[in-house]
């Protein structure tokens, strides 16, 4: 694989991956702090629970949203210069996937903020 | 309600997830009707424009594969329709089941084939065991804690809420709230032994002076017969040993194995939810039980004579 085409798959990638790092400290601090009876304690007036998974979520957000603006940068330079077909499917894939990435990182960051955090 | 019109029968039931009678039935009711109503109608749009797609001439079904069609009838609408049933998703989740603050405790044990239920102690209110029927008052949060004897059973009233599994070994909860006074049943749903489909409870949801009264007659012993013909249907029960697996208080029936039968006059059906209950049912249950029930952890009493199971019966039946 050439170095243009392992950027091209990293950077499709880039949401899906900040979306499976959200998932396991979202999982990870969830059952730890539950098991330990800490969902009480508070972080900066919010309990730890949701401050972990807002964390999280953000930050995974942040990154998709970074992602998702520099695939967008190249499917547009890609419309405006002829490019392999190959190419093309890249640029348009990278901006789908990571478009629908910034959608699952918010739905996964939602029931946070709806139902009691360890129940 | 459309889904009633849909499934072109009654609606209205003793056993019914369609008939709400308290706020969590209802939740889960407007849940499945959305889905179910939304479901549909997504379905037959979608097999529409698949039909359109195969046999309009192609120069009208062009659209279909456009740009637009695919931004929004693909991406933008399942989206928009998935980003609001999730929070509606999991809002119901939060708003149903939830244990409330001076809720009435119930205890409800399933066993093989029936249900052993216990009314905790309240201030200075006893407590009291019954079975095969639950008391209720009607506006006060209800808090019952399952749990089973033998094998995994699980409690279900329709009208009121979800099931809970009854696990040995672990106790579970559900809370819910009558909201319309009235007579309901439940069932186990979750599959237990060979009667398992004939294990139901009746569930009475009275007013709350009612329960109150209800309540304090149930923590009372068993009444004196007055009768010489009650009289010897309380020597058979006792000369038939019936007591070394029922209680009936205030006698030396003290057996734990079977239902209470202290009050069991006051029931409204006997077998779990099999038959209504009167002195011909209590013969006949008595006699066949195994014939009844088969399998069922009673055995069938078929020696008595017609007229000791008349004053058996008898005298169970007047136990209110
Ligand atoms: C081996 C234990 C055992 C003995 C002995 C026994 N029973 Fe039972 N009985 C049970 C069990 C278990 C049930 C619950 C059956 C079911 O699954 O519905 C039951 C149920 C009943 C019921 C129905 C209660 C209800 O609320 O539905 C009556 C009435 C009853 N027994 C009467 C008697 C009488 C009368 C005798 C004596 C002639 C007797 N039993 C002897 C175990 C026993
Ligand atoms: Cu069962």
């Amino acid at each position: 694989m050439t170095a243009l085409r392992t950027g091209q798959v990293l950077l499709m990638l880039a949401g899906l991956i900040a979306w499976a790092l959200q998932f396991l400290l979202i999982y990870g601090a969830t059952s730890t702090l539950c098991g330990r009876e800490w969902a009480d304690a508070t972080f900066l007036g919010l309990g730890v629970v949701q401050a972990s998974i807002l964390i999280a979520t953000v930050t995974a957000l942040a990154a998709t949203a970074a992602a998702f603006a520099w695939s967008l940068r190249g499917y547009r330079s890609a419309e405006a210069r002829p490019v392999s077909a190959a190419d093309r499917f890249m640029v348009q894939s990278a901006a789908l996937v990571n478009g629908f990435s910034l959608i699952v990182i918010l739905w996964q960051g939602i029931p946070a903020f709806i139902l009691p955090a360890c129940a | 309600m459309l889904s009633c019109a849909l499934a072109l029968a009654s609606c209205s039931g003793v056993q019914s997830a369609l008939d709400p009678a308290g706020g969590d039935a209802l939740r889960i009711y407007w849940l499945a009707v959305i889905m179910t109503v939304g479901a549909t109608l997504i379905f037959f749009a979608v097999t529409g424009l698949l039909l359109y797609a195969i046999f309009a001439p192609p120069e009208r079904r062009a659209w279909l594969g456009g740009r637009n069609t695919i931004v929004y009838g693909g991406l933008a609408f399942p989206i928009v329709v998935l980003s609001m049933l999730l929070p509606y998703g999991l809002i119901v989740m939060r708003d149903t089941d939830v244990r409330m603050p001076g809720a009435l405790p119930i205890e409800v044990v399933g066993e093989q084939y029936w249900w052993r239920v216990r009314y905790p102690g309240e201030d200075e209110r006893p407590a009291f065991s019954t079975a095969n029927e639950i008391v209720i008052p009607v506006g006060r949060p209800i808090a019952v804690s399952v749990t089973a004897a033998d094998v995994i059973h699980s409690f279900w009233i329709p009208n009121f809420g979800g099931k809970i599994d009854m696990i040995p070994g672990r106790v579970n909860s559900l809370n819910f709230t009558a909201e319309r006074p009235g007579i309901y049943r439940g069932v186990c749903a979750e599959f237990c032994g060979d009667q398992h489909a004939r294990m139901a409870f009746d569930v009475v949801a009275l007013e709350p002076s009612a329960f109150e009264a209800w309540r304090t007659n149930q923590a009372k012993p068993a009444p004196e017969p007055d009768l010489p013909q009650l009289v010897r249907g309380r020597e058979l029960f006792r000369t038939g040993g019936c007591g070394s697996c029922h209680v009936v208080r205030g006698t030396e029936a003290n057996g734990l194995f079977g239902p209470d039968l202290t009050h069991v006059g006051s029931r409204r059906t006997i077998g779990a939810g099999q038959f209504p209950n009167n002195v011909g049912t209590l013969a006949g249950w008595i006699a066949n039980t195994q014939h009844i029930k088969p399998g069922v952890r009673m055995p069938s009493y078929g020696s008595f004579t017609g007229e000791d199971l008349r004053a058996l019966a008898g005298y169970l039946e007047s136990l209110k």
